[in-house]
């Protein structure tokens, strides 16, 4: 077919080309890149051969370092150097005064949403310390693969909420990354041990990270991965064992104070240092010398074992909770999948062990094998597989739910419900002639708003003025495969399309992001042109080889005009791609899409009658129409 | 051609129109109609397919949502017969069963007084669980008779009973996380 054979000077647009494409753990401690190469998935190390990326941005009045080279300069200079900055995503103010006196930094308050943290190299956000995380992986990645990247999947705790999840989505976008999809960590681990190839059964993953804890219950059938259920504590992990050992050490050293940043970091280096030894034998010798404290002492594993008993049974707690919301008993458990560096705790892996009455997977890395299975992913989203039947489907971890009267929240979708999803709600008005209202959308299980996440705030207005209790405003929220929210509203008597503005109530707004892009580089305007000029091409090349493939597998369906309109249309965009003008190849975008709406909605109905199995498609055609 | 997205949910999931479902069927089709339309499928399209994918796969997963439902399948075979209601405004007058569903619930709120309260709310989720099959048996008849405002009773009663299970298993879990 002559439609096929087009391909641009340049332009890697050849059908059977590898593309490059990588899975990263952006974690709370340490953070990974991974990538399959020549069939085989491997992290991707830096120059020195270091596999881990410690999760840590030091703000200098003119640059930024990240990784071992800002760790080192956490102990002296701890205001610049941001640590464990995945605990802050999507976080608003007053959830980082929870945790307020364990974290040494100047939180700029001046009423803003997202906090900002203060720093040499100005006002810094969560999302943008992240985003330095995601660039120097990407650098990395970029070097060692030789070639720009086709796009990444990223991993995040199946515990986090919409806010943190866009919040990493933002994070990878100002990293100037293409996100395939987000992917939960345990889902991630399941893939890496391969449990989705013939597999059937329920598993379970237990992860303890440095800052998180997950559990999720999964059911893999015929390569299909379902998520049951999942739990967890966005707040507990092996930090939390060393904050354990610190404060013993501080209780046997009988000091009193409250101890300045740079010696908790001591301390918690040297608890952390103790822990590690702990895995591999029964004593360790600790010692601290600082201006303030000085001790010398002896830590037997029993010991540990006892100073962190109280967080490996809240993690047992939470398996447990896992398993009532999967309906499932403790023995349906085929595997249980260890994952993050805590669970080299000969203690954690025992409980664990005993809990789930069956011996954990522990052969791959538990430190890499997040990273790994998000590349096998990306590998395949990006159609370097084309065969492959791998599916993953999730679940909303919370539930969505709007505020009522009396401050209640109304769920709206349930947790565990698989995504992406939709649902509509109708709402009406209080007055006379009212043309506008808000909507208040929350996230969590509890009862009082106040007892929830806030997510946004939508107002939704234009819709023509009634007496009260006349309109019917039908307000559809959309949760995609990412798990990230989107409303829209219509009011249905009149067929009006309602404007919805969004206020986040910890994210950042488009605005700001585009400010932020535009800060980080040096000449902002042309920069942001050519960034811009580039996305759309990107976007370009993927609508053209898209249609290409789509033409090539069901080209039958169109008709000999529409096929003609189509290729036009092609040509128009494939021209415009050539040029250097954004706004151009994103019109032509535009138009080649609404000429290939009917394709696209009859290939997607063809697609599902495929699907079915053992029924004739005439069967299925036939009573249709007869309704 | 006929749109997945105007199917009714029996037709796509290839089910008789019919309260009786069959669930290991039903989860058989959704994986399959997944595998179909999911936007990691259209990971590489451009913006209007992957928005046609999530589109098909939230109706599908609306549809799995439905038909697994005891009492929401219930509501929207109605809806299939043309009775549109919401759920808000609609309330049994049933005096003797409404009667019923109080002295539950009085019991329910002082049931951290009972000797073994977990014992009794599994006794008392057993019961509500029982009700609700009758319930779907006077459902199931009504309807297939096409005695529509009795389905409709019936679909009012279910809704009762099913969230009172929820309530019973919802403290019934807090009751049990205390405990640990």
């Amino acid at each position: 077919m002559a439609l096929l054979q087009i391909s641009e000077p340049g332009q890697s647009t050849a059908p059977h080309q590898h593309k490059l494409a990588v899975g990263i753990d952006l974690g709370t401690t340490n953070s990974l890149v991974a990538s399959v190469r020549s069939g085989e998935v491997q992290t991707l190390p830096d120059e020195d051969g270091n596999h881990l990326l410690p999760s840590v941005v030091r703000y200098l009045k003119d640059g930024v370092e990240v990784g071992a080279v800002a760790a080192q300069h956490a102990i002296i200079d701890p205001m610049n150097t941001i640590v464990s900055v995945k605990r802050f995503m999507g976080r608003g103010i007053s959830d980082l005064r929870l945790l307020g006196n364990k974290l040494p930094y100047n939180f700029v308050d001046e009423g803003m949403v997202v906090p900002r943290i203060h720093t040499s190299g100005g006002d810094v956000s969560a999302t943008e310390v992240s985003a330095e995380i995601l660039k120097a992986l990407k650098g990395r990645a970029v070097k060692t693969l030789g070639g720009e990247l086709q796009g990444a999947v990223i991993t995040v705790p199946a515990y986090f909420d919409e806010a943190q999840r866009q919040a990493t989505k933002d994070a990878a976008s100002l990293a100037g990354l293409n996100v395939l999809r987000l992917l939960n960590e345990p889902t991630s681990a399941a893939v890496a041990y391969g449990l989705d190839s013939g597999q059937e059964g329920v598993i379970a993953v237990y992860d303890l990270g440095g800052g998180t804890f997950d559990i999720s219950i999964l059911r893999l059938n015929h390569g299909v991965f379902e998520v049951l259920a999942t739990g967890g504590d966005s707040a507990l992990g092996g930090d939390d064992f060393d904050h354990a050992i610190a404060e013993w050490i501080l209780q046997q050293a009988g000091y009193r104070a409250d101890p300045d940043p740079s010696l908790v970091r001591l301390l918690m280096h040297a608890s952390r240092r103790a822990k590690e030894h702990l895995s591999v034998q029964e004593e360790t010798e600790i010692s601290i010398d600082a201006d303030e404290i000085q001790w010398h002492g002896v830590l037997s594993c029993d010991q540990m074992n006892r100073l962190i008993e109280p967080l490996v049974r809240k993690t047992l707690m939470s398996c447990r909770r896992a398993l009532r919301d999967a309906d499932i008993n403790n023995e349906d458990i085929s595997e249980v999948v260890m994952v993050g560096g805590s669970t080299r705790v000969p203690h954690v892996r025992n409980r664990v062990g005993e809990f789930f009455e069956c011996e954990p997977l522990v052969s791959i890395d538990p430190d890499k094998v997040v990273a790994i299975g998000a590349a096998l992913q990306a590998d395949v989203l990006v159609g370097n597989k084309s065969d492959e039947d791998m599916l993953l489907l999730d679940i909303i971890p919370l539930s969505l739910g709007i505020e009522t009267m009396g401050g209640l929240s109304e769920k709206i979708i349930q947790r565990n419900t698989p995504i992406p999803v939709s649902r509509a709600q109708d709402f009406t008005t209080y007055k006379d002639g009212q043309t506008a209202m808000a909507v208040h959308v929350v996230q969590g299980e509890r009862e009082l708003v106040s007892d929830c996440r806030s997510l946004a705030h939508f107002e939704l207005r234009g819709f023509p003025p009634q007496v009260a209790g006349a309109p019917r405003i039908r307000v559809t929220f959309q949760v995609d495969a990412d798990g990230l929210l989107s409303v829209h509203a219509r009011e249905e008597n009149s067929g009006t399309e309602a404007s919805v503005d969004v206020k986040p109530s910890y994210g950042l707004t488009d605005e700001e992001i585009e400010t932020m892009l535009r800060s980080s580089m040096e000449h902002a305007e042309e920069d942001m042109q050519a960034r811009t000029l580039r996305e759309e091409q990107v976007e370009a090349e993927r609508v053209v080889e898209a249609l290409s493939s789509a033409i090539k597998a069901d080209g039958e369906l169109l008709t000999e005009d529409e096929l003609k309109s189509i290729s036009a249309r092609r040509d128009q965009l494939v021209e415009a791609k050539g040029g250097n003008d954004p706004a151009l190849i994103k019109r032509a975008i535009a138009e080649l899409e609404t000429a290939c709406e009917n394709f696209v909605a009859r290939r997607m109905n063809t697609s599902i009658r495929k699907a079915m199995k053992g029924h004739s498609i005439g069967e299925y055609a036939t009573e249709d129409e007869s309704k | 051609m006929t749109d997945a997205l105007s199917t009714n949910y029996f037709d796509l999931f290839e089910l008789p129109v019919s309260y009786d479902v069959d669930l290991a069927r039903v989860q058989h089709r959704y994986r399959e109609l997944q595998k179909a339309v999911h936007p990691d499928k259209y990971a590489n399209a451009g913006a209007q397919e992957r928005r046609i994918s999530m589109q098909h796969t939230s109706l599908i997963n609306q549809a799995l949502h439905t038909l697994k439902h005891p009492v929401e399948r219930a509501m929207y075979l109605l809806q299939l017969k043309g009775v549109d209601f919401t759920m808000d405004n609609e309330t049994t007058m049933d005096a003797a069963f409404l009667m019923e569903q109080m002295e539950m619930r009085e019991n329910l709120e002082s049931i951290r007084e009972k000797d073994d309260p977990l014992a009794e709310l599994d006794s008392m989720s057993a019961d509500v669980k029982s009700n609700m099959n009758v319930m779907a048996e006077v459902f199931k008849n009504a309807y297939i008779s096409g005695e529509l405002d009795d389905a409709r009773e019936a679909v009012r009663k279910l809704q009762f009973l099913y969230k009172a299970k929820q309530e019973i298993d919802e403290l019934a879990a807090s009751i049990e996380d205390e405990m640990i």
